[in-house]
């Protein structure tokens, strides 16, 4: 197992959490200093967007982008919110940053604050990360008793307040505008975009919206500047490095911080200790739940985002679930679209019914009881969901589907001949 | 204002205009559910997709969420967007019951509609079906969640425009539910708003259950007369009885909702006491007879002591035809004395309104589009329901409301409340008009500063006031605020709440006439012997019923067209049966001066009785139907006077005579109406009544207040609002009540010149100190406080003090 440098995993040591003084002593909150000291606002953006970061939530939206919508310049009322949903089946990489050094999002967040020109924060936080929130409290409160958050930050001009908000525990939540609508009390449906919200965010108030794992990795671009973190990458085109997180048929899934753009058949074989059992590799999910399969046939594609596009995938959280021989993709796949369907809001018929309408043709083709109009059947249902819904759920939900019907069609259809799964023993 | 292409017709449209909105322009009208005018394009149900072929946004587009462009070239036949809206039905019918022969909405059910529209057929789906279980919403409002397809829409309504908080969605994802957190009565008075707005047949009308199919209900257009405001209401009958009512469209009224009152009050009509047949001296008798004896009753009169010994009352609940053939009558007559409105107070307010409001006259829309909005002396929600939703509609969109009134005026919205004792109103209305402010208290004061600041800061303010606290006199005061707050380039509107669906057209016609308290005054007297009253009731309309009861009883003859038990048709020598307003045609004028239209939706008849117990067949069979006897006032009025009118006739002589109406005889059914013409002079202010009053050791002003349910004439013979009609109390304020030891719920006795009755008493914080407050409820022991007529001074004490 090779060893890559360590940039959000620096402090990680298995049990234990890296508080306030382990943090300054591995450098942090160097960056912070460095941004309120020796840069504007307007150069620390600069510095971001040079950097090439791109979210680390899913959509892999470039960071330096969105930040250069925001109304930085405008004063008044606007908020800085962090998303720490992740409920995304695969997904934990931010739980493994909010376990081992949460100082990272804490600072992550006041550069960035201080960037954007934003007075007041929020950390919306999955409610099942209790241990996780426990440590963001203590690491606000230490930040907050340095003089690092709070009224004047190392007593410059700049404040900045933080607020830590548990979530109540739906997918949907994760959705950046749901999110939103959930902070204000109301209900966690998507708002309709635009307006975006960073003209329009929480109480209509311009809003920016990044990952956990996007934060963190924003004080270690200043502190140690753009070309570096470019540089930690394998890829031309990719930047930093990346929590994959892996889970699956796998020896060792485990969550490794690696360059962008290493492969997946690296990833597998060295870090995650190859498919489980001696068993071969079938296929695999490279970005979350909500990422169309990859096969054998890919397992040379370098994990960065537009590497992994080419080959019909998305990098999206850089979860990597792997499915061994014997995994029947029917219903592995019948089982993430029962999570989408139940994660749905509510509010668009095709996600709220199609899905279910889904859900019924896979457990018939699974139970034997397919026919083979079932797969024009299954077709059209994607057709008509896949960039129809109000949000993105629904369209998630249709990536893995999609990649069902192209790369295991001979297996449903085999399904349906033998009048059984044909996996299933 | 874009042009764009649609299945290869262009179509130019305002900016801002919808694709579904611009396609509807060239009648291509494709299947949506979401999308509500009223509500707005939530993009939730997915079904109006469209192609967009060229322009900024390419491919299969949800049409209500897109603007219109100019260059959008959009095709709805084409395969995709049919597969597309095809698939939405049917995964909205995945799980719906198909109990289209059971259900209500059967016929006139969008989702019925939308199913053909969208070209789904055949059912593919065989899984198992959700099912809900239903909550029992009160006696108005049946609830089927099976049959729910997830539009929103009903919450959108209750929550978001009607501001009502006790019903919205639970859970997530197939199971999104619409109701209530548990069971009981929808709270908002505008709940009845979703069975309209539901698409299926999830929220029906209890009170209209399993009675009749859409294709047999007889409907047409037609005017709300229980307030002044003019909703558009679309009432309908069957089996000659008043079914049911639903909202009507008018842009500058109501909109496209209506309140409870109105969809549940249209009962009157179908009361068992409603007398239908003509009467003389107490026996039943044939129109000819009725008529032959009341115009020789009349002409003897007339010859014994003159034309003045003559009296009419017209009515703010008649139609502006019938009013007005009642004044030409008593002028052919030569009798000049004839009011419109038996309380004196709403009288002269819609004669101030009628003559001095002009242009300035703000509609409901207005409202709605207002940019800052002071209320003094008016109560919406009780007294003009729907002008709470105008107001809450501009409040919705950020706008700064200011109540100034004792009374704990409740909104569906957020308002500044001033709780000022009505006495100190009038010095409010000067401070506003540029007077000492400093004539009020301290804190007052500074209040009112800031609302004056506001008022002059604001683009397109509106006041709005009442009558019954403020009088005409305030109302007058209103006006002239108004006036000086305008300036060219920014109006300054006012909306004068009125007592009836036609005072401001009685007020029209009243002109300098004299007001009920000097016919009054003449019947005391004994000049006046005769009194002929058009569907009014001065025993319980008038200010004083004690003393109109006493008059009343004086006369030599009572005449009284109606279609209500009032008491006055009960006590008439010579009765006349009219029609009911869905019965009718006619004109009504709203608070705001508008003509509105209202066309009649059945004939009268006694309602059938579906007994089953053995009466069917019927065994002796009638000429004619059986309670067919009432005719519309205008017809016996033009026959009494020898006339054979038309509607048209009428309109057209009412626009010859007063040029303010110009454009009456050319007005249709379901538009928009038509404001009057201004220009008939202001009539003088008539000075204040006062009432004798004796003011003692613990004694309080009391004032009669208006209730949603309770109150209205018309609303006290509709069966169906009991419901909503509170028990008896009274309210006081925290200190009064603390000093007399007295506390919230309580039953107390309240004493005052009319007698001691025991109510309930309610403490409310903030109500002004000496002020006790009881709302006017028919069939109750409140029945004779009459709002608008000042105060009584009363006193309230504990059942066991008043035992001593
Ligand atoms: C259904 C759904 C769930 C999502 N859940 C998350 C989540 O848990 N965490 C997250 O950071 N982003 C999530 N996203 C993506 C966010 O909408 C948003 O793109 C992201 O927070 C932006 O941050 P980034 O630019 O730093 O990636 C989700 C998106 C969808 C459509
Ligand atoms: S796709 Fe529609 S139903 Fe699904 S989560 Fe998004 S908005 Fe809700
Ligand atoms: S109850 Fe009616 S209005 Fe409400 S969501 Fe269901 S179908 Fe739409
Ligand atoms: S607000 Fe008045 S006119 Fe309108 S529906 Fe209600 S009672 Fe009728
Ligand atoms: S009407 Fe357009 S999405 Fe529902």
């Amino acid at each position: 197992m090779k060893q890559h440098e360590q940039v959000l995993f620096k402090n990680r040591s298995p049990g234990e959490t890296a508080f306030l003084e382990t943090y300054r002593k591995s450098g942090g909150y160097q960056g912070l200093e460095k941004a309120l000291t020796k840069m504007s606002p307007e150069q620390v953006r600069e510095e971001v967007k040079k950097s090439g970061l791109r979210g680390r939530g899913g959509a892999g939206f470039a960071t330096g982008m969105k930040w250069s919508f925001f109304p930085a310049d405008k004063p008044g009322e606007k908020y800085l919110v962090c998303n720490g949903d992740e409920m995304e089946p695969g997904t934990y990489k931010d739980r493994e940053i909010l376990m081992a050094d949460p100082h990272q999002l804490v600072e992550g967040m006041i550069i960035s604050a201080y960037a954007l020109q934003i007075p007041v924060g929020v950390i919306f936080i999955r409610y099942a990360y209790e241990q996780c929130s426990r440590n963001l409290e203590r690491a606000i409160a230490e930040a907050m008793e340095a003089g690092l958050l709070g009224k004047n930050i190392l007593k410059s001009d700049f404040s900045f307040e933080l607020h830590l908000h548990r979530s109540a525990g739906r997918y949907i939540c994760g959705e950046e505008t749901a999110l939103l609508n959930s902070l204000e009390g109301v209900r966690a449906n998507p708002r309709s975009k635009p307006p975006f919200p960073a003209q329009k965010g929480i109480f209509g108030k311009p809003t920016n919206v990044n990952n956990v794992e996007t934060f963190a990795n924003v004080q270690h671009i200043i502190a140690h500047g753009s070309a570096w973190f470019k540089n930690l990458a394998f890829t031309e085109s990719g930047s930093g490095t990346k929590l994959y997180c892996l889970s699956g048929h796998l020896e060792r899934p485990e969550c490794f911080e690696l360059p962008i753009g290493i492969s997946l058949g690296a990833v597998i074989e060295e870090y995650g200790g190859g498919v489980w059992r001696g068993r071969r590799f079938k296929a695999a999910l490279p970005g979350g739940a909500s990422t169309p399969y990859l096969t054998a046939e890919h397992l040379g594609v370098g994990l960065d985002f537009d590497p992994i596009e080419k080959a019909g995938s998305r990098l999206g959280t850089g979860a990597v679930t792997v499915f061994d021989e014997t995994t029947c993709m029917v219903a592995a796949t019948l089982n993430l679209n029962r999570f989408f369907a139940r994660e749905s809001c509510g509010w668009c018929t095709p996600c709220r019914d199609g899905l279910p309408f889904i859900n019924w043709l896979l457990e018939k083709i699974e139970n034997g009881q397919g026919e083979m109009g079932d797969i024009d059947m299954l077709r059209e249902q994607i057709r008509n969901i896949n960039g129809r819904t109000f949000c993105a759920l629904a369209m998630g939900a249709m990536g893995p589907m999609q990649s069902l019907v192209d790369l295991f069609e001979e297996e449903i259809i085999d399904h349906i001949k033998k009048r059984c799964c044909p996996l299933k023993t | 204002m874009p042009i764009l292409t649609i299945d290869n017709q262009q179509i130019e449209v305002l900016k801002g205009t919808n694709v579904l909105e611009a396609a509807k322009g060239l009648g291509i009208v494709i299947p949506h559910f979401c999308y509500h005018e009223a509500l707005g394009a939530v993009g939730a149900c997915r079904l109006c997709a469209m192609n967009f072929v060229e322009g900024p946004v390419k491919g299969i587009q949800m049409a209500c969420m897109i603007e219109a462009k100019d260059e959008m070239v959009i095709t709805t036949t084409d395969q995709a967007s049919q597969e597309m809206r095809a698939r939405v039905i049917e995964w909205l019918m995945m799980y719906h019951p198909h109990d289209c022969p059971v259900c209500d909405e059967g016929g006139e059910c969008q989702l019925q509609d939308m199913t053909i529209a969208g070209g789904h057929d055949i059912r593919r789906y065989g899984g198992k079906k959700r099912t809900y279980s239903n909550q029992d919403l009160g006696p108005f409002i049946c609830h089927e969640m099976n049959r729910c397809i997830q539009c929103y829409r009903c919450v959108r309504t209750y929550q978001d425009y009607c501001g009502g908080t006790d019903f919205g969605v639970l859970g997530t994802n197939q199971r999104v539910y619409f109701g209530r957190f548990r069971d009981g009565r929808l709270e908002s008075p505008f709940s009845g708003n979703i069975v309209d707005a539901c698409p299926t047949g999830v929220f029906t009308d209890r009170t209209f259950r399993y009675r009749t199919r859409y294709w047999d209900i007889e409907e047409a257009p037609s005017v709300c007369p229980h307030c002044s405001l003019g909703c558009a209401v679309i009432p309908g009958g069957r089996f000659r009885e008043l079914q049911r009512v639903r909202g009507g469209v008018n842009k500058q009224t109501n909109g496209f909702f209506i309140c409870d009152r109105a969809r549940f009050g249209g009962g009157y009509g179908n009361h068992p006491e409603r007398p239908r047949v003509p009467r003389v001296d107490g026996a039943q008798t044939t129109w000819p007879e009725a008529l032959r004896a009341l115009r020789k009753r009349i002409t003897d009169l007339v010859a014994r002591h003159g034309p003045g010994a003559v009296a009419f009352l017209g009515s703010p609940r008649a139609s502006l035809e019938a009013n007005y053939l009642l004044d030409s009558w008593a002028a052919s007559l030569g009798s000049r004395r004839i009011a419109f409105d038996s309380h004196w107070q709403h009288d002269r307010s819609a004669r101030v309104a009628a003559g001095k409001l002009g242009p300035r006259a703000a509609s409901l829309e207005d409202i709605r589009c207002s940019d800052f909005i002071l209320m003094i002396g008016v109560d919406p929600l009780n007294e003009a329901p729907m002008l709470a939703l105008a107001v809450r509609q501009a409040v919705r969109r950020g706008v700064r409301l200011a109540v100034i009134d004792p009374r704990p005026v409740t909104l569906p919205c957020a308002a500044a409340h001033l709780p000022l004792a009505p006495e100190a109103l009038p010095d409010v209305l000067e401070a506003l008009a540029g007077g000492d402010i400093r004539r009020l208290g301290r804190r007052e004061a500074v209040l009112l500063e800031g609302i004056l600041e506001q008022l002059r800061a604001a683009e397109r303010p509106v006041l709005i006031g009442g009558p019954d606290l403020l009088g005409a006199a305030g109302i007058e005061r209103l006006l002239d605020t108004a006036r000086l707050l305008a300036s060219e380039h920014r109006p300054c509107k006012v909306m004068t709440v009125l007592a009836g669906p036609n005072s401001f057209g009685c007020g029209v016609l009243a002109r300098q006439g004299p007001d009920f308290e000097a016919i009054l005054n003449g019947m005391l007297a004994g000049e006046i012997k005769a009194l002929v009253c058009l569907e009014s009731d001065p025993m319980t309309g008038s200010s004083d019923p004690a003393r109109t009861g006493m008059a009343l009883g004086k006369l030599e003859l009572l005449a009284a067209l109606d279609y209500l038990p009032t008491a006055a048709a009960h006590h008439a020598h010579l009765f006349l049966p009219t029609t009911a307003v869905p019965e009718s045609a006619g004109v009504y004028v709203n608070n705001e001066g508008r003509m509105l239209l209202f066309s009649s939706a059945m004939d009268p008849g006694t309602p059938i009785s579906v007994s089953g117990g053995g009466d069917h067949p019927p065994r002796t069979f009638l000429p004619a139907t059986p309670g067919s006897e009432p005719r519309p006032a205008w017809a016996t009025l033009g026959h009494l006077q020898g006339r054979r009118l038309s509607l048209r006739d009428i309109r057209q002589a009412i626009e010859m005579e007063h040029p303010n109406f110009a454009g009456l005889s050319s007005l249709t059914t379901g538009g928009e109406g038509k404001r009057i013409a201004d220009i008939s002079p202001p009539p003088e202010t008539a000075p204040e009544i006062p009432f004798p009053h004796s003011e003692g050791e613990g004694t309080l002003r009391l004032y009669a207040m208006e209730d949603f349910a309770g109150s209205g004439e018309l609303a006290g013979y509709a069966s169906a609002l009991a419901p909503l009609r509170p028990t008896p109390f009274v309210m006081l304020g925290a200190l009064d009540a603390k000093q007399r030891s007295l506390s919230d719920g309580q039953q107390v006795r309240l004493r005052s010149e009319l007698g001691g009755v025991g109510v309930a008493l309610r403490v409310v914080p903030d109500l002004p100190a000496g002020i006790a407050l009881v709302p006017r409820l028919r069939g109750t022991a409140l029945e004779s406080y009459v709002p608008g007529r000042g105060h009584y001074d009363c006193q309230i004490l504990s059942e066991d003090e008043e035992k001593t």
